[in-house]
């Protein structure tokens, strides 16, 4: 199959800046990915044309980045950075293996966007995940409930602001893990141990 | 007698207009139906002996190893993802290790490469022989079990012998592999390199897998029942399977000739030479048949890799604590399941600030609404089989 229009390979550069410029975004390369950002509004348009115009017809993955100067798990970024969500779609062409990442920028507070289920029908549950794990809320999904977490279940796990459970039953390092065996209290632990001298 | 007449023609009008009327049942196949390889339910509209609507619930086996990983450093990731796709749990770690050498910006040694490109193979092997193993024996045949797990377990005792694991080998470390444990329990040395007899087993143990294939093939491919149960069942076009996702041997057998192996570099598949095997029809049969076509090609790949491997280091030089620079890459790699990638973003620390975790079976079983409506009640579970999908693959 290959729904490719133009006959030319194009690498995965010159595609990013001519995706880019049908669809009104910007493109960053970095480290062998390319992301192309588009503004919420030219969301589904910007995916169409990639999909119809540029051979981009394999629905690879969709997700977001919490990005945020207050962390409740994890360390915080080193830099401030500008609170938001970025919601991320990762689509690909079949022929010549290039993957471009789109990008938009959702605001911390009520993120909405229109759904890609229109135009990949595997969205769907992608959608569906990044619903519950981040509150986006995905406008014209046919079916937005829960995924993986119960029906009943409160919260956002996947922002940075949700505490991790257990890290805060016990704190990491767990100091009762270390706890040395009976009769070798004090000793050195650079000591080589008898089951692996040379360790 | 007017009015009963009268009746009567009211009463066959009724029967005309009035349809008996025959409520669709649910049905609920799972969570713990042996075909569904862990725990997926499948909430299905029946109407008669055919679904009107199917609904897979998962979730069961979430374990969040995105938000984990979060609070994890890099190594300790490593073990985490091991368990993902645990039937081939050593291909999970070579994309996050290459996402992680990628920021670093690590130059591998060759000879590790090859060590992770056979292991992989390997992985994939035994993937596929669960599949060869389980599949005929969902619909009702279980003599191929027996030869395909015995070949697995070859496989399998090479994977051990080298990683020191069968299922979680946590055998990659960033910039190269762990250095092996040699064989003989008296002396637990640690060695820095294969095990002695390592090529030469391999180089035998591929033989009787390709043997292997051959038996399995005579034994199911003449197989009417297996035939009639799987042709023309379960069609997948490539436009659907493409828009849903599906990667790896499920959208090859419908015909899409794409292998990340030939067309990226996280391992240097581009030394050997291999095809890519794909379907025709994209029903049951050829995504049975890729699969057992694909095995054929990696025992291929193994040989050559194994005639060519070169001598030199196992890891490249890394500090002791290791961070990864800021950044963001998204790799991808075949996975017997399918394309497995991750999405790291690193801030410069110890741990990643977000890891997204793009496994195969989320994809490959979202098209089930798609494909299960409007199929009869035993098709749900050849078609689900030919899948291939472990729900920790799913549910992460």
């Amino acid at each position: 199959m290959s729904s490719s229009p133009s006959e030319v390979t194009l690498s995965l550069d010159e595609l990013a800046t001519s995706v880019a410029t049908a669809t009104g975004g910007v493109v960053t390369m970095t480290f062998g990915t390319a992301k192309v950002k588009v503004s919420p509004e030219a969301w589904v348009s910007a995916l169409t044309t990639a999909r119809d115009d540029f051979g981009l017809v394999f629905f690879s993955w969709l997700s977001a980045v919490d990005w945020t100067n207050e962390v409740q798990v994890g360390d915080p970024l080193v830099e401030p950075v500008e609170e938001r969500y970025e919601l991320i779609a990762a689509v690909s062409d079949l022929t010549a293996g290039n993957i471009l990442l789109f990008t938009t920028d959702l605001p911390k507070a009520g993120p909405r966007i229109a759904s890609l289920v229109g135009v990949y029908a595997g969205a769907n549950w992608h959608e569906r995940e990044a619903h519950e794990m981040f509150g986006i809320d995905f406008i014209g999904h046919p079916n937005l409930i829960k995924l993986y977490l119960p029906d009943g279940f409160e919260g956002y796990p996947l922002q940075k602001s949700y505490p991790l459970l257990t890290r805060e039953v016990k704190p990491w390092p767990g100091t009762v893990d270390v706890e040395g065996m009976p009769g070798q209290m004090g000793e050195s632990s650079d000591e080589p141990s008898e089951e692996n001298p040379e360790a | 007698m007017v009015l009963e007449q009268d009746l009567v023609r009211h009463l066959v009008e009724a029967s005309v207009t009035v349809e008996l009327a025959t409520p669709d049942m649910t049905l609920n196949i799972g969570p713990q139906h042996p075909s569904t390889h862990g725990v997926l339910r499948l909430v299905a509209k029946v109407d008669g002996e055919r679904t009107t609507d199917v609904q897979p619930v998962i979730g069961y086996m979430h374990r969040g190893y995105e938000k984990i990983s979060e609070v994890r450093t890099y190594p300790q990731i490593t073990a985490l993802i091991n368990r993902i796709d645990w039937v081939s749990g050593y291909a999970n770690e070579i994309p996050f290790i290459v996402a992680a050498e990628r920021l670093m910006e690590l130059e591998v040694p060759e000879r590790a490469q090859y060590i992770r490109l056979i292991l992989t193979e390997m992985a994939r092997i035994s993937s596929h022989l669960v599949f060869m193993a389980s599949y005929p024996l969902e619909l009702g045949a279980a003599t191929p079990l027996f030869f395909a797990l015995r070949d697995r377990e070859r496989v399998l005792d090479l994977l051990e012998s080298v990683t020191g694991g069968r299922f979680h080998p946590n055998f990659n470390r960033i910039g190269g592999v762990k250095p092996a444990l040699g064989s003989g329990s008296a002396t637990r040395k640690m060695i820095q390199d294969l095990p002695k007899t390592f090529l030469p087993e391999t180089r035998d143990a591929m033989d009787k897998v390709l043997a292997t294939c051959d038996e399995i093939e005579d034994l199911v491919a003449g197989n009417e029942i297996i035939l009639a149960r799987t042709r023309g069942i379960g069609v997948i076009p490539p436009d659907v399977a493409a828009a849903y996702g599906l990667s790896g041997p499920n959208m090859r057998a419908s015909g899409v000739q794409f292998d990340l192996r030939k067309v990226s570099d996280y391992l240097p598949y581009d030394k050997f030479s291999f095809d890519i095997p794909i379907g025709t029809a994209g029903d049951c049969w050829d995504r049975w048949y890729v699969r057992l076509a694909e095995i054929r090609q990696s025992a291929r790949i193994i040989q050559q890799a194994v005639d060519g491997i070169p001598a030199g280091p196992l890891q490249a030089k890394v500090p002791k604590i290791i961070k990864v620079p800021k950044g963001e890459t998204y790799v991808r790699a075949e996975n017997p399941k399918g394309e497995m990638g991750y999405y790291l973003v690193s801030d410069g620390g110890q741990g990643p600030y977000r890891l997204k975790i793009r496994s195969a079976s989320f994809s490959n079983i979202s098209i089930l609404p798609w494909i299960l409506e409007g199929t009869l009640i035993p098709d749900i579970i050849a078609i689900m089989g030919s899948l291939d999908f472990v729900l920790g693959d799913v549910d992460r």
